[in-house]
């Protein structure tokens, strides 16, 4: 029901009218796409003018950049990070090393499948993206935002318990808080 | 009053930290009196995927090393290669190889630009240099196709020929840069904050500086004249003409000076460069490279980077697979032991600036 | 340069009487195998007495088949503008050798790297045991006979359809019943 347009509310339709207008992203460069968010967010590309702006810390932020492939010992962080942050929340997978894996598919640190252990809203494929790309991205998740499709917050609340297995399959010493909100 | 000891977890999720890392601090008020980094959080095994790649294959990953300046890596393995294969490259190509490196040495400066102001909360100066670097990368757009990673410089040569009207473009661009430049000074050092925060900050002296085995423009902040391209000159660096600036300081305001002049300096190369650069071929031909073998034995290459000596050690057993690459990142030495040593007394506030003047990359320390 | 080579090579051998020397390089380098006990005097004597004040670079080979590991240690001296190797060889079972991080204290992370990624002890070495990797269970990962693709295989997701180069334009014609331009058709396969 929640992917249906005409199934939201008109307080849900308002809410995710301003919601998309203010995405505020993790400043939090996980991996080499990192390289391609500074010339986004300055003069050239300017993605300040879609309201996208960089946050300095999780519980301020909107959106989890995941910026390139993903090593074992960041994935562990970057779990930690996504549950501080507050609802609404959303996670963006960039490049092709979260899609599968890209160039290090056979690495033994690296996670190939980001949705497995995350949920991902969108992807930005590419190696690297360029920053339209990125801009593109951030539009469509504007879009799946106001149509009241981006719910993978929810999602991973309903499927904590499959997420937590995977996570736990990769992250031998889990010593991490519950996740209660 | 002695104050109470804190322990501090700046990172890896921090805005001020150049990259993926975590630098552990005890504070006593506001100063450090111990740090200790932690890295590995970009640890892909690189030189462990290469074993199950050919030669040419390997050169598609190389470029991932450092992630804002990936052609002196590309520089350092193209030229080992062909050190260990005895490989001639053409005068043609050297030229081109040289305008690369010295475009992403612009580039890569316009970036620290951005970071090492935005670590002192100036912010205008990184939407003006980042914004600005965007016409070196559409140079290299046009050049190789990409933005970021080019895949350009490979053994034997380089990947294509300029393109028509291509020089002219460069030269319409270091015009501008230069004249840009100014407006830089004009906001960087001429600025009171700037100059407040960074003069006698993270000071690296001399017998230090050497001690620790610190390398480029950090080394040349500290007044030692020491640079690859003069002292071990590769490609055709011996012909062209141009200074190494050196400041006495060593603290992060002379480095911030070293860097600002090797920008003037690569611009005035890269004039040279189009001057001289001969006609003809730009690539000598290598083998099927599935087929591609190399002669068993060792190599080692390496090129000044904007952040110091980035050298490439490879092995071969004679085989089509390497037995070994190992990549020699610069920010190795001084973002892991030296930033340790060098953050003790500091203030907490400026751990974030020391980091972006030093250079350190973290994907080339841990590879 | 020539002669630089050749006082080079005359002053270890008369010092270090087990160095093997190498000299038919096109660059400017000399190369030197020593035994391992040598290390640390061969690379004090190189740097207080011959000028070779800079550590290029450690590195660590993995000779599987001879069953050794071979580290390398490159250094560059300023002022005569040549780099030596100095090379020896462990035994792959049982890699123990001198710690050198009095000479160079760059040294200590390098050696903080091949004690994680090979398994070579350095006696004396003070550093954290964990480097770049995180509860590692497995055999140090660098070794040769760590195969990378099999552990992947085991211990990540992966995405299916990466079995086999297949053309990704084709695939998505299929699926969406969508027409490959022509330009696109003559970089398919």
């Amino acid at each position: 029901m929640m992917n249906d347009k005409n199934s939201q509310k008109i307080v849900d339709i308002i809410q995710n009218w301003a919601r998309k207008h203010s995405i505020w992203v993790l400043a939090y460069g996980t991996g080499c796409g990192a390289i391609e968010i500074p010339p986004t967010m300055t003069s050239r590309y300017d993605a300040e003018r879609l309201g996208v702006r960089g946050a300095a810390t999780p519980r301020q932020a909107d959106v989890l950049l995941i910026t390139g492939y993903l090593t074992v010992k960041t994935m562990k962080r970057v779990i930690r990070v996504y549950e501080q942050m507050q609802d609404p929340k959303y996670v963006i997978g960039f490049g092709s090393c979260t899609i599968n894996g890209g160039m290090y598919y056979d690495s033994y640190n690296t996670i190939k499948v980001l949705d497995k252990y995350l949920p991902v809203d969108v992807y930005i494929n590419g190696c690297m993206p360029r920053p339209e790309a990125v801009l593109s991205g951030f539009a469509q998740l504007q879009k799946r935002i106001a149509e009241g499709r981006a719910n993978g917050a929810q999602q991973y609340k309903d499927n904590l318990e499959w997420y937590r297995a995977n996570q736990k399959k990769i992250i031998p010493n889990w010593i991490m808080p519950e996740y209660n909100w | 009053m002695r104050e109470k000891a804190t322990t501090l977890y700046i990172g890896p999720q921090h805005p001020g930290i150049t990259g993926n890392m975590m630098v552990k601090v005890q504070v006593e008020g506001d100063t450090i009196v111990k740090a200790r980094t932690e890295v590995g959080y970009l640890h892909r095994a690189f030189e462990k995927l290469q074993e199950r790649r050919n030669w040419l294959q390997s050169f598609t990953l190389l470029c991932r090393f450092c992630v804002p300046e990936p052609d002196p890596v590309e520089e350092s393995y193209a030229r080992a290669v062909e050190l260990l294969e005895g490989r001639e490259v053409p005068e043609r190509a050297k030229y081109i190889r040289v305008l690369m490196l010295e475009l992403a040495r612009i580039g890569s400066y316009m970036l620290w630009y951005g970071g090492q102001n935005g670590s002192l909360g100036l912010y205008t100066m990184g939407q003006w240099s980042v914004g600005d670097r965007n016409y070196i990368l559409d140079l290299f757009e046009e050049l190789t196709g990409g933005r970021v990673y080019h895949m350009y410089i490979w053994p034997g040569g380089v990947r294509r020929d300029l393109p028509e009207g291509f020089a002219e473009k460069v030269l319409r661009t270091m015009d501008y840069l230069e004249k840009r430049l100014k407006d830089y000074d004009d906001l960087m050092f001429d600025n009171t904050i700037f100059q407040k925060r960074t003069q006698g900050v993270g000071i690296i002296s001399k017998e230090k500086a050497v001690e620790w085995g610190v390398v480029g423009p950090v080394l040349r902040g500290s007044g030692i004249k020491s640079d690859i391209r003069i002292d071990d000159p590769y490609e055709v660096y011996d012909k062209l003409d141009f200074i190494v600036p050196t400041h006495e300081g060593g603290d992060i305001w002379s480095r911030a000076l070293v860097r600002r002049q090797e920008i003037r300096q690569s611009i005035r190369i890269i004039r040279q460069v189009i001057e001289q650069m001969p006609s003809g071929e730009y690539y000598n031909r290598i083998p099927n490279p599935h087929k591609w073998a190399l002669p068993k034995g060792d190599a080692y290459a390496r090129t000044e980077a904007t952040r110091g000596e980035v050298g490439m050690y490879i092995v071969s057993d004679g085989g089509v697979h390497p037995r070994r690459i190992h990549f020699r990142g610069a920010a190795y030495v001084h973002g892991i032991t030296l930033l340790e040593d060098l953050l003790i007394g500091e203030n907490v506030a400026d751990i974030s600036a020391i980091m972006n003047s030093l250079g350190t990359c973290p994907p080339e320390i841990e590879r | 340069m020539k002669e630089i080579k050749e006082n080079i090579i005359q002053r270890i051998k008369a010092n270090f009487a087990d160095a093997a020397e190498k000299n038919d390089f096109k660059d400017n380098r000399v190369d030197f195998s020593v035994k391992k006990e040598t290390i640390p005097s061969i690379l004090f004597y190189l740097k207080d007495e011959m000028g070779f004040i800079h550590l290029s670079h450690i590195s660590c080979v993995d000779w599987l088949e001879e069953g050794e590991l071979e580290v390398v240690f490159i250094v560059w001296s300023p002022k005569d503008k040549i780099k030596v190797f100095v090379r020896t060889r462990l035994d792959r079972d049982n890699p123990v050798m001198d710690n050198v991080d009095m000479i160079w204290r760059q040294a200590n992370t390098y050696e903080r790297e091949m004690r994680e990624m090979f398994g070579v002890q350095f006696t004396g070495l003070v550093a954290p045991e964990e480097f770049l990797l995180e509860d590692w269970q497995g055999p140090p990962p660098f070794r040769r006979d760590f195969d990378t693709a099999a552990y992947a295989e085991k211990t990540f997701w992966h995405r299916p359809g990466r079995e086999d180069a297949q053309d990704v334009r084709e695939t998505i014609a299929n699926r969406d019943g969508e027409e490959i331009p022509d330009f696109a058709k003559k970089y398919s396969r």
